[in-house]
C-alpha cells in the first residue's frame, strides 16, 4: 500500500558523469513498474537510491508518503533482490531466507516454516540446507528472490530477477511474482532486460536511456503511442523498422521526418501491391517456432518482417513489402514522435 | 589426488626435522634427570615437572600468562575488528587520517614506549596488575591494518542485503563481516596471542611482583634461582620452556582448522 514518488532525482558517483539525469516518477500503491533500458542506463542506480544504498545529489526520494532521503536502508522496510545475488555465504539457503525475519525477531519455528514455505514456491526444498558456494547460478538467484519474498514487505525492488534461470522456470516464477504482487499488495519496482518480462508483469513501464526517463507509461501505451523513436524502437521483438516518411506517407510528409513500421505490420507480396510498397530479396530467415522472421535487403536498407510459417520464402527470394501508411509511427527529426498530418 | 613427488616428501621432511630438532631435543632432555645429564648416562623422570609446577610457581605463571595474553587477545581482536569495520566500509571526516595514523602506529618500535607506558602505569597505579600488563598491549595496529585490508576484500553487495534485511551496522558486522572474515580474525588472533604469549620486555618491566610473573619472566628468572652452584639445572629448564610452548601449540593446532580460506565463494555472481 505504498506510494513512491521520485521527484528530479539526479545522481553522479564520485569522480564519474552524472548517471540519472532528473528523473521524476508517480508510482502509485500496489503498482508494478518494470524499469527497462541499455545496459548501463542507470537501472540498477535508481533502485539503489530508493533502497537508500546511494545518496541522491539532488531530488526527493517519498516513500509512503514520507520522504525517505535520509532514512537508513534499514528504515525504509524495503526488500531487494540484488542483481549480483549477494547472499550470506556463511549461511545455509534456510538461513539466507530467514535472516530477515531473524532480525525482526520472528520466533524461530515460525521463521524456519516461511523460509520452507518460500523454498518450495522456488523449487529450493532439496538445498535448504546448503550452502551458496553449493548452488547453481540459477539456484543461487532463487535464493536471492526468496530472501526478499519471506518478509512480507510492501516495496520490492528486484533488480534482473530472472535473468539466470531456464526459460520454463522462468515463467513460472513470472507467475508467483505476480501472484506475489496480487497476494501482498505491494508495489514492485522490477529492472530486467527481457521484453516479454516486461510487458506481461509491468503496470507500467519506465524507458530510460542514458540517465533519462523516456516514457513512463502502460505497456499497450508504451507499444502503441511510444514517445519518441528510441522507445519504439527498443521495445517490440524484431524491433521497429525505419523508414524515410516520404515513401510511406507520400509527399505530403516532412524531408526529415521517420516512418517507424513495426515487422507485424508489414505485408508481404510476390507481386507488386497497391500503395506505398517497397521491393527487396531475402537475404535471412530466422525461425521463431510459431513464425518466420524475414531480413529483406531492400533499396531503403535492411528491412524485418514477420511471417507465418507456411508462406515459406526462400533465401534469395524476390518479393514486395507493402508498407501501410494507417500502420505507421511518425517521427521528426529530432527522434520525437508526431501525429500523423491528417 | 596426485602423490607428490617422493624427492618433495623426503625434502619437506628433512626441513621439518631441521626446524623441529632443537624442540624434539629440549623435550627429550626435560625428561631426564639432572645427574644424569651431567654424567652422560640417561634416567627418566618427571620430576622435573614436577618441580617447576610446584617449587619454582610455574602453575601460577601459566595461569598468569593465559590470563594475560587471553584477555589481550581477546579485547585486542574486538578492537582491531571493529577498527577495521569502519576503517574499510565507512567514510567520515577525519578518517583517512586516522587510518594513517593507526598505520603509522608500526613505525614505532615498541622499546620507545616503554618507559613512557611505565611511567603512566605508575602514575594510575596500575604497575603488579593484570590490567598494567595487558592494556598497553591491546591495541594492535598490525591487526587493525590487516583486518582492513580483508574486510575490503569482502564484496560491499553482502552489507548491503544486510541493511535491506533490516539489519543495523553493528548486526552486520557481527552476524555478516566477521563470520565472513572468520579465517582472517581467527590467524590475527592467534598472531596477537602468540607475540603476547612471547612478550618479555614489558612484563619485566611492569611488574615485580613474583606471583605476578608471566611464564617467559618465570623462565628468565629460572636461570638463577639454580640449586647446583654456577650450574644450571638444564632439564628443568627444559621442562619449564616445554610448559612455556605447549599452550601455544595447542592453541595453533585449535585454530588451524578454522583457517579455511574461500569462504565468500557463492556469495555474488
Ligand atoms: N559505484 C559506481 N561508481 C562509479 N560509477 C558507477 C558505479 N556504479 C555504476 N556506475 C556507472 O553508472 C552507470 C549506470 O550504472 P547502473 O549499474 O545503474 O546501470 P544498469 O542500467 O543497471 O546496467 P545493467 O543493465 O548493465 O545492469 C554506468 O555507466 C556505470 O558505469
Ligand atoms: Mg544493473
Amino acid at each position: 500500500m505504498t506510494a513512491i514518488t521520485l521527484h528530479g532525482i539526479r545522481k553522479a558517483y564520485a569522480l564519474g558523469p552524472t548517471v540519472l539525469h532528473g528523473i521524476e516518477m508517480d508510482i502509485r500503491p500496489q503498482e508494478f513498474v518494470v524499469i527497462v533500458g541499455p545496459s548501463g542506463c542507470g537501472k540498477s542506480t535508481l533502485l539503489r537510491l530508493i533502497a537508500g544504498l546511494e545518496d541522491c545529489d539532488a531530488g526527493d526520494i517519498i516513500i509512503g508518503g514520507q520522504r525517505a532521503n535520509d532514512l537508513a536502508p534499514q528504515d525504509r522496510d524495503i526488500a531487494m533482490i540484488f542483481q549480483n545475488y549477494a547472499l550470506y555465504p556463511h549461511m545455509t539457503v534456510r538461513e539466507n531466507i530467514a535472516f530477515g525475519l531473524e532480525l525482526r525477531r520472528v520466533p524461530k519455528a515460525k521463521r524456519n516454516a516461511r523460509a520452507e514455505e518460500v523454498a518450495d514456491l522456488l523449487q529450493l526444498g532439496p538445498y535448504l540446507d546448503r550452502k551458496p558456494a553449493a548452488l547453481s547460478g540459477g539456484q543461487r538467484q532463487r535464493v536471492a528472490m526468496g530472501r526478499a519474498m519471506a518478509r512480507e514487505t510492501s516495496v520490492f525492488l528486484m533488480d534482473e530477477p530472472l535473468s539466470n534461470l531456464d526459460n520454463a522456470l522462468r515463467t513460472e516464477l513470472r507467475t508467483e511474482i505476480k501472484d506475489l504482487h496480487r497476494q501482498l499488495g505491494a508495489t514492485i519496482i522490477y529492472v530486467t532486460h527481457d521484453q516479454t518480462e516486461a510487458l506481461s508483469l509491468a503496470d507500467r513501464i519506465a524507458v530510460l536511456k542514458d540517465g533519462h526517463l523516456q516514457q513512463f507509461d502502460t505497456p499497450d501505451a508504451i507499444y502503441d503511442r511510444p514517445a519518441n523513436r528510441f522507445v519504439a524502437g527498443f521495445l517490440g521483438h524484431p524491433a521497429m523498422n525505419f523508414l524515410p516518411a516520404a515513401r510511406v506517407m507520400g509527399p505530403a510528409a516532412a524531408v526529415d521526418a521517420v516512418a517507424g513500421l513495426r515487422p507485424e505490420a508489414l505485408t508481404l507480396h510476390t507481386d507488386q501491391p497497391q500503395g506505398p510498397a517497397v521491393q527487396g530479396r531475402v537475404v535471412l530467415v530466422e525461425t521463431t517456432g510459431a513464425g518466420l522472421i524475414l531480413h529483406v535487403d531492400t533499396d531503403l536498407g535492411r528491412m524485418v518482417a514477420v511471417t507465418p510459417r507456411i508462406s515459406r520464402p526462400t533465401h534469395g527470394m524476390a518479393l514486395w513489402i507493402g508498407l501501410d501508411p494507417g500502420h505507421a509511427l511518425l517521427f521528426d527529426a529530432s527522434g520525437a514522435r508526431i501525429d500523423h498530418p491528417r | 589426488m596426485k602423490r607428490d613427488p617422493l624427492l618433495l616428501t623426503g625434502l619437506a621432511l628433512g626441513a621439518g626435522l631441521l626446524f623441529l630438532a632443537p624442540v624434539i631435543y629440549s623435550i627429550w632432555l626435560s625428561f631426564q634427570t639432572a645427574n644424569a645429564y651431567y654424567t652422560g648416562t640417561l634416567a627418566f623422570t618427571l620430576d622435573n615437572y614436577g618441580h617447576a609446577i610446584g617449587q619454582y610457581n610455574f602453575a601460577r605463571y601459566l595461569v598468569n600468562s593465559v590470563i594475560v595474553s587471553g584477555l589481550v587477545t581477546l579485547i585486542g581482536i574486538s578492537l582491531a575488528t571493529m577498527a577495521a569495520f569502519a576503517f574499510a566500509r565507512w567514510r567520515f571526516w577525519g578518517g583517512d587520517f586516522l587510518f594513517g595514523a593507526v598505520v603509522a602506529t608500526l613505525m614505532i618500535p615498541s622499546h620507545i614506549t616503554l618507559i613512557p607506558n611505565y611511567l603512566t602505569l605508575a602514575k594510575v597505579g596500575l604497575l603488579d596488575t593484570y590490567a598494567g600488563l595487558v592494556l598497553p598491549a591491546i591495541s594492535s595496529g598490525f591487526a587493525a591494518f590487516f583486518l582492513r585490508q580483508y574486510i575490503r576484500g569482502i564484496p560491499r553487495a553482502l552489507d548491503e542485503a544486510a541493511y535491506m534485511d533490516g539489519a543495523t551496522p553493528l548486526q552486520v558486522l557481527l552476524r555478516v563481516i566477521v563470520p565472513v572474515a572468520r579465517p582472517a580474525i581467527l590467524s590475527m588472533g592467534l598472531y596477537i596471542f602468540i607475540s603476547e604469549w612471547n612478550s618479555y620486555i614489558w612484563p619485566l618491566v611492569a611488574v615485580g611482583r613474583q606471583d605476578m610473573y608471566t611464564l617467559q619472566i618465570g623462565l628468565a628468572r629460572l636461570y638463577r634461582i639454580n640449586p647446583g652452584e654456577g650450574m644450571i639445572d638444564w632439564p628443568l629448564v627444559m621442562a619449564a620452556s616445554t610448559l612455556t610452548l605447549l599452550p601455544v601449540l595447542l592453541g595453533f593446532f585449535l585454530v588451524e582448522r578454522h583457517l579455511i580460506r574461500g569462504i565468500t565463494m557463492g556469495a555474488v555472481k
